[in-house]
């Protein structure tokens, strides 16, 4: 166990006093989440807000009210049916719905001649928008104080509810943050190639043989670095979405843990697999790019690969990073599904499982 | 075989081939405890091979190999804890100390010597905080040492341990190997330079083409050949080596590295007699000296072929 910790000490300094290396695996990643996430930025730059607005009520009150939200600007009010608002909310064409609930008009009528029942407003917000919600929250708010206000002198005869309503369709910078922590995640295990082939190269694995040190230790110390890696990758772009741009993660953390740790296992045996195959160092960075570069293009990380031609979506799928992005995006945003959770993960683990065993069985150390 | 003592490397018929290439023919010999015994022989010779063999770093195709009595093949684990290792030309994780690597490799045996105590004994003090990547040739093969010392091993391997360094850094790098001695180790040594294998051993196997073509203490090993001097020249068209043959005391001769030797059991009357020869033909033996035998000459005369090329 000491000897498994000095191993991993020891790789730890050498991957810190690498700067290409440190680079490619931290500050690459780092780079592409604020690079794209200004790009695609915040609101869009939007200074309007699409609502659906639904009024129940039809009343003279709640006409009021209709007249008093389509005065502030700052939202684009499109009536119609609950069902149908909500629609309009998950397809993402409006980004929260505001539900006037029938008996408005009464309740308030009520207050105004004494007892009156608190009757709620309900606001659906997306909680992957969270920025987006709480401004329109906030106006709803505003609104509702100024009726109570009106009707009772302050007392709250209308509350607001809110609700969450998951959009499937996600903002850009919410596709992207997951998307970035995938391909971060896809680097570090292929590029882990190099370094082994360089240690083969030096003769540092011949070296090490000559010593007692048991083989699975040397292996162990490796991978022990790299999870340790994709854990600071994982927190990192995952802060710097939450600080900047305002990206949740809307699932459970211990399931995109699991994730970050299936992906950066996956992808570390596939840079095993290289390893065996590839001789010197240079040809382990010429072949490590020509492994990486397709999959961080083709594989739907900068924008939906959908919008690619049929034969390249077909490459698409049946790159292994398509999978660790998708399921990277469903535990993290309820993004929209290339496969099911469950397939993402079984195809993960597929490759984690074949490419180890290509690895054990082909593997030289000198 | 060496006189008395335990033997603490046992080797009988060796053999390991590679496809057709027979790297190691049947090589067999035995090392005494606190001997120092060297492997001379060119690049391609299988000394490598068969060093590494004893390291537990290959498998031999057949043939006993034990070390520390222990069956290398079987007990790999337990016979890498006492020897110390050094491999020919190997770097080290290059942005390591010298001190974080000596430690590092401390943690891999049972036993170890403290660090600091390894650092003065190879004399990197001075260097002990910088990368491995920064040190000289040099001062990388004393820490490639202070490495194969850091589990006070019985017995110590160096594959050709002054291999591409200066002069002034092989001396120095003898100073340390004789120092081991000293101390009791047991070493084994590979090098393809003969003042090297004369310098530092007690005893000398003379390799070619993965046999032993002779062995024994360098001293005995010349005298065995060579009861005569070597007279030398820069070889020349117009002095053939066939007519310098039957000249006074010359017992035999040789064409090396552009030179002309004969062997002589009466140096004063060779030399009358070459430049006599010369004279007559109008030219002169450039560049003409006297030298003792070496185990540079044993080699030649063992293969037809200098040491170094």
């Amino acid at each position: 166990m000491r000897t498994l910790l000095r191993l991993t000490v020891a790789n730890v300094k050498s991957l810190a006093r690498d700067r290409a290396a440190l680079f490619w695996t931290i500050f690459f990643p780092v780079m592409f989440v604020f690079l794209f996430g200004w790009i695609f930025g915040g609101n869009g730059g939007a200074t309007t807000i699409a609502v659906g607005y639904v009024d129940l009520d039809g009343s003279a009150a709640s006409d009021g009210l209709r007249q008093a939200f389509g005065g502030v600007e700052l939202l684009i009010l499109h009536d119609g049916s609950l069902d149908d608002e909500k629609a309009a909310m998950q397809r993402g064409d409006v980004s929260a719905v505001i539900v006037i609930p029938k008996g408005l008009g009464d309740a308030l009528a009520q207050a105004r001649s004494g007892g009156a029942t608190p009757i709620a407003i309900e606001v659906y917000g997306d909680p992957s928008r969270n920025q987006t919600t709480q401004v329109v929250e906030g106006v709803v708010g505003q609104i509702v104080n100024g009726v109570n206000l009106q009707a009772v002198g302050g007392s709250a005869v209308v509350t607001v509810t809110e609700l969450s309503l998951q959009s499937t369709s996600i903002s850009p910078v919410a596709y992207l943050v997951p998307s970035i922590l995938a391909m971060a995640l896809m680097q570090l295990g292929v590029f882990a190639a190099i370094p082994l082939v360089q240690q083969r190269e030096k003769g540092i694995l011949k070296r090490l043989g000559a010593t007692p040190l048991a083989r699975w230790k040397l292996v162990g110390s490796n991978v022990l670095l790299r999870l340790m890696v994709a854990l600071v990758d994982m927190v990192l772009i995952l802060g710097i979405g939450y600080v900047f741009f305002d990206v949740r993660i809307q699932g459970n953390l211990i399931a995109v843990v699991g994730v970050v740790l299936l992906g950066a296992g996956a992808f570390l045996a596939i840079g095993f697999a290289l390893a065996s195959f590839l001789k010197t160092e240079e040809q382990a960075t010429g072949v490590v790019q020509v492994v990486q570069m397709p999959m961080m293009f083709l594989s739907g990380i900068f924008f939906s690969f959908t919008f690619l031609p049929g034969f390249l979506q077909t490459i698409a799928r049946l790159m292994p990073l398509t999978y660790l992005a998708d399921a990277m995006r469903q535990v993290m945003v309820n993004g929209t599904q290339v496969a099911p959770l469950g397939l993402d993960i079984a195809v993960l683990a597929g490759w984690l499982v074949v490419c180890l065993g290509i690895a054990a069985r082909t593997f030289r150390w000198e | 075989m060496a006189q008395g003592g335990e033997a603490v490397i046992r080797v009988a018929d060796l053999r390991r081939y590679y496809g057709d290439v027979k790297a190691v023919d049947g090589v067999s010999f035995q090392v005494a405890r606190g001997e120092v015994f060297g492997m001379l022989g060119p690049n391609g010779a299988g000394k490598t091979t068969t060093i590494e063999v004893l390291e537990g770093l290959r498998t031999a195709d057949s043939g006993t190999v034990e070390v520390l009595g222990l069956d290398v093949a079987r007990h790999q684990t337990s016979v890498k804890e006492r020897i110390g290792v050094q491999l020919q030309s190997v770097s080290l994780y290059p942005r390591l100390t010298v001190t974080e690597l000596i430690d590092l490799f401390g943690s891999f045996f049972s036993r170890r010597v403290p660090t600091r105590e390894l650092i003065d004994a190879v004399d990197l003090g001075e260097r002990a905080k910088a990368w491995s990547m920064n040190l000289s040739g040099g001062q990388q093969q004393r820490l490639s040492i202070a490495l194969a010392l850091v589990n006070d091993p019985e017995l110590v391997f160096l594959d050709e341990p002054t291999t591409g360094l200066d002069p002034q850094a092989r001396r120095s790098l003898w100073d340390l190997i004789k120092g081991l001695q000293a101390r009791g180790k047991t070493v084994m040594l590979t090098t393809h330079y003969m003042e090297e294998a004369a310098e530092l051993c007690d005893r000398v196997a003379i390799m070619d083409h993965g046999h032993i073509l002779e062995m024994g203490a360098v001293n005995d090993l010349i005298s065995r050949r060579f009861k005569e001097r070597a007279v030398f020249f820069d070889s020349s068209p117009q002095l053939p080596v066939a007519d310098l043959a039957g000249l006074g005391g010359v017992t035999r001769t040789a064409q090396e590295d552009g030179q002309t030797v004969l062997y002589s059991q009466d140096v004063a009357g060779t030399i009358g007699a070459l430049l006599a020869t010369a004279d007559g033909l109008n030219v002169e033996p450039r560049n003409l000296g006297i030298r003792q035998a070496t185990l540079e000459d044993v080699f030649l005369d063992l293969t037809g072929r200098a040491l170094r090329d």
